[in-house]
């Protein structure tokens, strides 16, 4: 029997997985570069969050505001030491894997240095609060964060659908030589989609940081769930990220519910490996060799 | 370390007519030196510096299997330990349920890995690019899980093995020599996949698969083998460390921090050579007992494994081995390609 009230508490989590990965798969899309490190820069929001919380009262959803042009311009920063060295390397998307993988235990190592291993989570007043519609209860910290990734979404459709700089980012997924030759530049294009992707990851991290308990290793099982939504959703399509975000947090939730919380994971990485077997291009991918 | 190759090259050194002697002096020098270090029992640091030893010898047994597949073919594994913490858990189940020593099994273990490994690659290579390195570290997650949670072998909470029947003083000698085997063995492997029709169908699959396919290779078999070889050594030295810890626990084996030092390992010796895997291991495990031992720091550890990462594929990205060759400055008994 499916317990409505575990679907709602699943599409809950899916819209937090939805937002970050997003920016996971809009930086693949436009530079073919996996961002190991997203999970990492998530788990340093969170604790952005937390300190700004701790010694300042700033309430984390404003954090996630202020997170925005924060990460923003780390994203801008990272790509500029990191991408344009390799630019030209004829197994690009080999060494954008291994160095962000490399970037992500630096963060991490840097984060339980500075930060310690200590579970932490922001204790806002309503991190703990829930409301009831009929017999359905919604946790508030959820809801409210739910809310605030699907404004981070549809602003980041409106941007893509919307604007200039938009267009020429969906020009670069589509295509990134023909994109170039029609005049778009494919370089800053690439660069500020790496900054909106961190961004977004920044504004994921404030609103995870009172949803759930964190620590600097914790960015690894996220990063996992991750990497499964995008390749389930294809890589590179932020309607595919989408829609797997969605459906497979309500399918853990149900594995939570039906069989046991452990194996909850398991249903990403499990229909990871039956999109792989069926359809390795994922959702809405492209059918081309990578 | 390096000498550990000598074996494998004589072989074929004796071939060649003009047979460099003193390349063959130098390995059978770092060789006699690996063989007797547990001589220095009559030293102070004995266990610790046979301790080392089986560190080093076991990693280059493991990134020498990883540079198999992901050195030649440029396919990478984030998850190669995910075959490491295999061949530990066969080794135990084995010793604890039938009471055979893993030094025994420790084979069984590598083939057990062995097969895991081209059930993995079936699953895997139907992606390719960032889509496969996604799909392995999704590969060493599931197992992870499944150990887990798997009460058999004791789940989260680990399974203890027998201790050695071995005094206390000697106890490291078995290991250091059955680590000292797997890593001649392995590097023996490395050197014939480097020098054979199959290694060149890995190099030609990494330089471009569409173009090795049309001129005829099957490449679906070569990558299959491939991932199926570099997954043996990772089991064998497997049982063997599982069985020199005593206690078998999921997060020692499958944590992907392990799976990010053959990455490291490989990438600072060398990828795609035969003494890249020696050297690099041999480095960093130096490296890390310096930093140990001098900083004492823990965390920052991490922090410096990622930043080597990240520098090294920014400004080194051919390694050392690599690079002394592209300079021309590799010494010849360092030249085994």
């Amino acid at each position: 029997m499916i317990d409505p009230q575990v679907v709602i508490l699943g599409l809950l989590l899916g819209g937090v997985y939805a937002l970050m990965a997003s920016g996971l798969t809009l930086i693949f899309g436009v530079m073919r570069v996996v961002n190991l490190a997203h999970g990492a820069l998530i788990v340093l929001a969170a604790y952005f969050a937390y300190y700004l919380y701790e010694t300042l009262s700033i309430d984390p959803l404003v954090s996630m505001v202020l997170a925005l042009p924060v990460f923003f311009v780390l994203g801008v920063a990272l790509y500029r030491v990191l991408f344009p060295r390799i630019e030209g390397s004829d197994r690009f998307g080999e060494m954008t894997v291994l160095l962000t993988f490399g970037l992500a235990f630096l963060i991490e190592g840097l984060m339980s240095f500075f930060f310690t291993g200590i579970f932490r989570t922001t204790d806002t007043g309503y991190s703990t609060d829930a409301v009831f519609i009929g017999d359905i209860f919604i946790p508030t910290g959820q809801l409210f964060s739910v809310i605030a990734s699907a404004i981070l979404l549809i602003g980041l459709w409106a941007f893509l659908k919307f604007t200039r700089l938009g267009y020429a980012v969906r020009a670069t997924i589509q295509n990134r030589d023909a994109a170039q030759l029609v005049g778009v530049n494919v370089r800053g294009v690439s660069t500020i989609s790496f900054g909106i992707g961190m961004a977004l990851a920044g504004a994921a991290g404030t609103l995870v940081s009172f949803m759930f308990s964190f620590f600097p290793s914790r960015h690894w099982q996220w990063l996992a769930i991750l990497l499964a939504l995008i390749v389930v959703g294809g890589m590179g399509s932020i309607k595919g990220a989408v829609i797997s975000a969605l459906t497979l947090a309500v399918l853990s939730s149900l594995v939570t519910d039906q069989i046991s919380p452990e194996w909850a994971p398991l249903s990403f990485y499990g229909v990871l490996f039956l999109m792989l077997m069926i359809r390795p291009h994922g959702l809405f991918g492209k059918k081309v060799r990578i | 370390m390096a000498g550990t190759v000598d074996t494998s090259t004589s072989k074929t050194g004796a071939k060649t007519p003009r047979v460099n002697r003193s390349k063959w002096i130098v390995l059978a020098c770092v060789l006699a030196f690996v063989a007797l270090l547990p001589l220095a029992r009559f030293l102070d640091s004995y266990n610790y510096v046979l301790q080392v030893g089986i560190i080093i010898l076991m990693w280059i047994a493991m990134t020498s299997g990883w540079n198999i597949l992901s050195g030649y073919t440029g396919y990478t594994s984030l998850g190669h330990n995910v075959f490491f913490g295999v061949g530990a858990y066969v080794g135990g189940i084995m010793l604890v349920e039938y009471g055979i020593s893993p030094f025994v099994t420790a084979p069984l273990a590598g083939l057990v890995a062995l097969i895991l490994g081209a059930f993995a690659g079936l699953i895997t290579f139907r992606a390719r690019g960032p889509a496969f390195i996604i799909s392995t570290i999704a590969l060493l997650l599931v197992i992870f899980l499944l150990m887990d949670n798997w009460e058999y072998v004791g789940g989260s909470n680990g399974l203890s093995l027998p201790l050695p029947p071995i005094d206390v003083t000697w106890v490291k000698v078995p290991f250091y020599y059955a680590m000292m085997v797997a890593a001649i063995l392995s590097v023996m492997l490395g050197y014939r996949v480097a020098h054979s029709k199959f290694g060149l169908a890995l190099r030609a699959i990494a330089a471009d698969e569409v173009k090795a396919e049309v001129a005829g290779l099957d490449t679906r078999r070569f990558k299959l083998m491939a991932y199926a070889l570099s997954a043996f050594f990772p089991g064998v030295v497997g049982a063997i460390w599982g069985y020199s810890l005593t206690y078998l626990r999921p997060t020692a084996f499958f944590a992907i921090s392990v799976a990010a030092q053959f990455v490291l390992m490989a990438l600072i010796g060398g990828r795609g050579t035969v003494a890249g895997p020696v050297i690099g291991a041999t480095f960093m495990i130096l490296l890390n007992e310096l930093s140990v031992t001098y900083l004492g720091f823990s965390e920052i550890n991490l922090a410096f494994t990622g930043l080597i990462m990240v520098l090294a594929l920014l400004f080194f990205p051919l390694g050392l081995v690599g690079t002394l060759r592209s300079r021309n400055k590799l010494p010849a008994w360092l030249d085994w390609d």
